[in-house]
């Protein structure tokens, strides 16, 4: 602007010498410049929906009309404020199913982060049996939809106040099982626990996997025992997978919608969740968009916490230049009991699930357990007009196939664009650390977890209908489902990132900068690589739920996109148990073998010395 | 069915207030239409616009021109008109969105405030929010193929056509009750007897579900008198629940009614062969079906006071600015099925093969117990004779529009306590 003589001595702002200046300053400084490039384009993508959400929150909407006849649409209003805070419904719409969600949140989570963590540390530490086996089926039970938990508990444990079939249970014994057993808050947080103890199992396990054994057992040298060396050495080390594990599966709690559905409606027991779905599918957006912004504010806070218990800590590096060593602990005696006990373990978590849906879609009556009723027809016939509509079996059943190719398609993709925009984002964020824009970066990431997914796809409408700047409208392609679905999972990827980068020391990148070593290099030499193990436990999530997605994407989809969940969510409409079934069986094995081919990929190309299993 | 006094007074005071709702309703769409939406719609003879009689073989080749036609639906069983249909009208290719119900209407309203027009017929149930929100803000149009008009009863094709009436109704276990239906009169689910002993599929999740349940609160005065007839006693309203009609939900809910998430699993427990205590569930009539599929051994209560049988329509229409308007009308005449068939035509199942298929056209996936036809001159399907032996009561959209949100609110915080 001005080349008048820098009054102070300094070189003016736009100065030739002041700039090279600057751009050697953020040259060296690749944390910021990557920081503001994901902070742009998260903004655009997250905080318009956020605000969108904020502005319909505030707005008068046709729905209204019955409350206030003389309203205006579109004008501004408290209404829904009132309702949700103040009038009497407010208890029925916002406080008692306040109250349940947060029962149901921390109960599960203390499950959760226990039986996932145990897990892990047997996993990783201890010489127990059929390691390899038992650490890829482990991750099972979050590859099915968690209504296959809660539907196998029913059909175990169900009593007469739903009627009809009778439970397994009360089949072979006689006996009623009570309704608190049977539905509600106990079987709800047991199923969700059993589901997403994955969660912390995967960010516990990575992360153990790269604490030095060498610093344990210094810790004995010194006289501890074993406890104390757990409590003062390894646990602080694994406070930021313990904390991103509690955010993770807390809020996603918090949010979750098919189990409580399903397994809360018979006694009544509503969640925060339920009631956002419930308003939705009012399109009583109003009602909906408050609560929604309640769980983002209520998330928001679980996260400030967390990171304040996190971020006071000066240090969780294990992964410097030094030497590092790996020792199993022995189980002596207790090998087998463990053993045996995972083994039960994974019976009821994921044998028992997907016997029952291999059996589902081998009936020709569903519901009819006996052999006689047993067909092949819904996986392999050719289409018979006096069953299922004529729908042909699943391998002839050209929906399904197509489906099945767009499904696998939009995993890998989200699961690659995941994995990169989640390290850049982990390490703008930790190198980055202390500074405001790491925690706008670290926030802003972590907001489209608690976006209630189906608002999302109905806002996306919208905002891609038409072109912005250079880039076309995206509505209706195949990379608006993508965009979407890396968004929505982009908390995942982060978080994992973000744990990463927190176990690397800087050390390693400087010794390589004194070298004159480029940032890309670096990145793909040191970073990359030692990040890789909790780098692709992220990416394998996010594929999983990608994979599983269904309400994100259902108003986006069109017929050339159909995804596997889309065609289940048909099945389900139509009654049509086997093929739904069938085809959620096909969906959580094609998880299953993907991720078990990206498992042993990862661990013949070097990464799996770091990896968990 | 018969026309006794009572049913020729409603009818007349129907046909009034249809006619009273149709002008007002046509004013809130002239308002809304813009002249280039109006331009469109005098192109291709819709709105204000739509002839008496119209060249259908015209219509049919322009269609084929056009080439394609994009449905939204709230039901995925259209899904298996594709081949018929184009069959039927080769070169026009039929893709369809199944979005249930609340999607269909999302879908729409965000697409056209985004200025994107994709799709060309959508046909879904929700009468409030299709009425008030689509129909008068001139986001879609009614069509009647003038063939058709005389065919179809007034009530069912204005202010829009109707693909295909439903209901709900109450359900029994014949094995429990071998002597016929244990209950004359709704309010008896209220009673002690029946604690917990009902199910409902969940109001606040299945727009079909809350509709049968206004289609009672609309009418206070009959439940009421309903109440006294079971009773003897005059109806003692609960603290601040303004009518009989709410009364009747606040009792149910109170006498722990069991809430389903899904129809069929209702039908199923209740239905179940062999139970001695099973349930009463109040779902859609078309589960009846299940008897044969599931082996259900659930009979219809065809004769409660005051009423047993509420009906819930399904709507087809034409989108505003539809890219392919003809095959629109194409396709909407399918969905009403031949004009050849009529009420002495002989359908056997299965109904999406042969001859059957090709006389009920896109009626087949639909020709089941449980869902009638718009049209006067289409035979009961087969089980479902019951329908006019059933004494009926149909919902307003206006009751839907103006109390659902209240009986929903109410319904909450019942079901909360």
């Amino acid at each position: 602007m001005s080349d008048t003589a820098a009054p102070r001595g300094k070189p003016p702002f736009f100065s030739r010498q002041n700039m090279a200046y600057q751009v050697y300053r953020f040259k060296n400084k690749p944390e910021i410049i990557i920081g503001v490039l994901c902070l742009g384009f998260l903004s655009f993508v997250v905080l318009v929906p956020l605000l969108q959400i904020v502005k319909d929150a505030f707005t008068f909407q046709s729905y209204d009309l019955a409350y206030q006849r003389d309203g205006e649409v579109g004008a501004f209003t408290l209404l829904h404020f009132d309702r949700v805070f103040n009038q009497p419904i407010s208890k029925a719409l916002f406080v008692k199913p306040l109250i349940n969600s947060l029962k149901m949140g921390f109960a599960v989570t203390l499950i959760a982060i226990f039986v996932g963590s145990s897990l892990a540390w047997l996993m990783v530490r201890t010489n127990v049996h059929f390691k390899g086996v038992f650490g890829a089926m482990l991750v099972f039970p979050y590859m099915m939809p968690s209504w296959v938990m809660a539907l196998a508990w029913l059909s175990l444990f169900k009593n007469d106040r739903i009627g009809g079939s009778e439970g397994l249970l009360t089949y072979l014994t006689g006996v009623q099982v009570p309704d608190w057993v049977a539905y509600g808050y106990v079987p709800i947080v047991f199923t969700l626990a059993m589901h997403y103890y994955a969660y912390t199992y995967l960010l516990i396990s990575g992360a153990l996997a790269t604490v030095d054994s060498e610093l344990e057992e210094a810790g004995a040298t010194c006289g501890l025992g074993k406890w104390k060396r757990i409590r003062v050495i390894t646990m602080p080390l694994l406070m930021p997978a313990l904390g991103s594990a509690v955010v993770l599966t807390f809020i996603r709690i918090l949010g979750t919608f098919g189990t409580p559905a399903l397994l809360g409606l018979p006694v009544r027991f509503f969640t925060f969740s339920t009631q956002i779905y419930a308003s939705i599918n009012a399109r009583n957006q109003g009602d909906a968009y408050v609560l929604a912004l309640v769980l983002i504010v209520l998330a928001i806070s679980f996260i400030w916490i967390n990171s304040r218990i996190i971020g006071v800590r000066k240090s969780y590096v294990t992964m410097t230049g030094k030497g590092f060593r790996k020792r199993e602990s022995d189980l002596g005696k207790w090998r087998w009991p463990a053993t045996i006990l995972v083994i039960l373990f994974l019976c009821m978590t994921v044998i028992m699930p997907l016997l029952l849906l291999l059996w589902e879609s081998l009936t020709l009556i569903p519901g009819n357990y006996s052999l006689s009723n047993l067909t092949t027809y819904f996986w392999v016939g050719q289409g018979n007009v006096q069953l299922a509509y004529g729908e042909p079996g699943v391998i002839h059943n050209k929906g399904i196939l197509g489906a099945l190719g767009n499904s696998v398609k939009l995993g890998f993709m989200a699961a690659l664009f995941n994995g990169a925009l989640g390290l850049l984002v982990g390490y703008a964020v930790v190198r980055g650390r202390g500074a405001k824009l790491a925690r706008w970066l670290e926030g802003i990431a972590f907001a489209p977890y608690i976006f209630p997914s189906i608002a999302l796809g109905a806002i996306y409408i919208g905002m891609f209908s038409t072109n912005i700047g250079p880039v076309p409208a995206l509505y209706g392609t195949f990379t608006i489902l993508v965009l979407i679905t890396v968004i929505k999972n982009l908390p995942f990827t982060s978080r994992t990132g973000i744990a990463a980068m927190l176990q690397i020391h800087q050390s390693l990148e400087e010794t390589a900068r004194v070298q004159g070593i480029g940032w890309f290099r670096r990145m793909f030499r040191i970073i990359i690589p030692l990040s890789m193990s909790g780098l692709v436990a992220g990416m394998l999530l996010t594929f999983i739920t990608a994979m599983r997605e269904l309400s994100l994407i259902i108003l986006l989809i069109s017929p050339g996109n159909m995804v596997l969940t889309g065609v289940i969510f048909g099945y389900q409409e139509q009654d049509m148990a086997q093929h739904s079934s069938a085809v959620t069986l096909m969906l959580v094995l094609i998880i299953i073998t993907i991720s078990v081919i990206v498992r042993l990929l990862s661990r013949s190309a070097g990464v799996g010395r770091l990896s968990a299993t | 069915m018969r026309m006794t006094r009572s049913t020729f007074l409603k009818a007349v005071f129907g046909s009034v207030a249809a006619g009273v709702f149709s002008v007002a309703a046509s004013t809130a769409m002239a308002q809304e239409v813009s002249p280039e939406l109006e331009a469109w719609l005098q192109e291709n003879a819709l709105g204000t616009n739509a002839m008496v009689e119209e060249n259908w073989d015209d219509i049919v080749a322009r269609a084929t021109q056009e080439g394609e036609v994009v449905v939204y639906s709230s039901s995925g069983r259209i899904a298996k008109l594709a081949d018929h249909f184009q069959a039927l009208y080769p070169g026009i290719t039929l893709t369809l969105f199944d979005l249930g119900s609340v999607k269909t209407i999302e879908k729409t309203v965000r697409e056209q405030d985004a200025g994107i027009f994709n799709v060309d017929v959508i046909t879904t149930g929700n009468s409030g929010q299709v009425i008030y929100e689509l129909l008068n803000n001139g986001r879609i149009f009614n069509y009647v193929p003038a063939h058709f008009a005389d065919r179809i009863p007034q009530e069912n094709q204005d202010p829009l056509l109707i693909r295909v009436n439903e209901a709900i109704v109450f359900f029994y276990n014949t094995d429990a009750n071998p002597d016929g239906a244990p209950i004359s009169n709704v309010w008896e689910l209220t009673q002690e007897q029946y604690r917990g002993r009902v199910g409902i599929k969940d109001p606040m999740a299945s727009g079909s579900s809350l509709m049968g349940l206004a289609t009672l609160v609309q009418n206070p005065e009959e439940m009421a008198a309903a109440y006294e007839r079971l009773t003897g006693e005059a109806l003692v309203l609960g603290d601040g629940v303004p009518d009989a009609g709410y009364e009747f939900v606040r009792r149910l809910l109170a006498n722990d009614v069991v809430i389903f998430k899904s129809g069929s699993k209702l039908a199923d427990a209740a239905g179940a062969a062999g139970q001695d205590d099973a349930m009463i569930a109040m779902t859609n009539m078309t589960y009846i079906s299940r008897n044969d599929s599931k082996g259900n051994v659930n009979a219809i209560m065809a004769d409660l006071d005051p009423v047993s049988r509420m009906v819930y329509p399904t709507f087809m229409s034409i989108a505003a600015n539809a890219p392919h308007p003809n095959a629109a009308k194409v396709f909407i005449a399918y969905l009403l099925g031949s004009p050849e068939m009529n009420l002495e035509t002989v359908l056997d199942k299965p109904y999406l093969e042969g001859e059957s298929f090709d006389m009920l056209q896109g009626l087949a996936p639909y020709h089941d117990a449980g869902s009638v036809s718009p049209r006067s001159d289409v035979p009961l399907p087969a089980g479902g004779e019951i329908w006019d032996e059933m004494k009926g009561w149909d919902i307003t959209a206006d009751f839907m529009w103006e109390q659902g949100p209240q009986l929903r609110d109410f319904w909450l915080i019942y079901s909360s306590q």
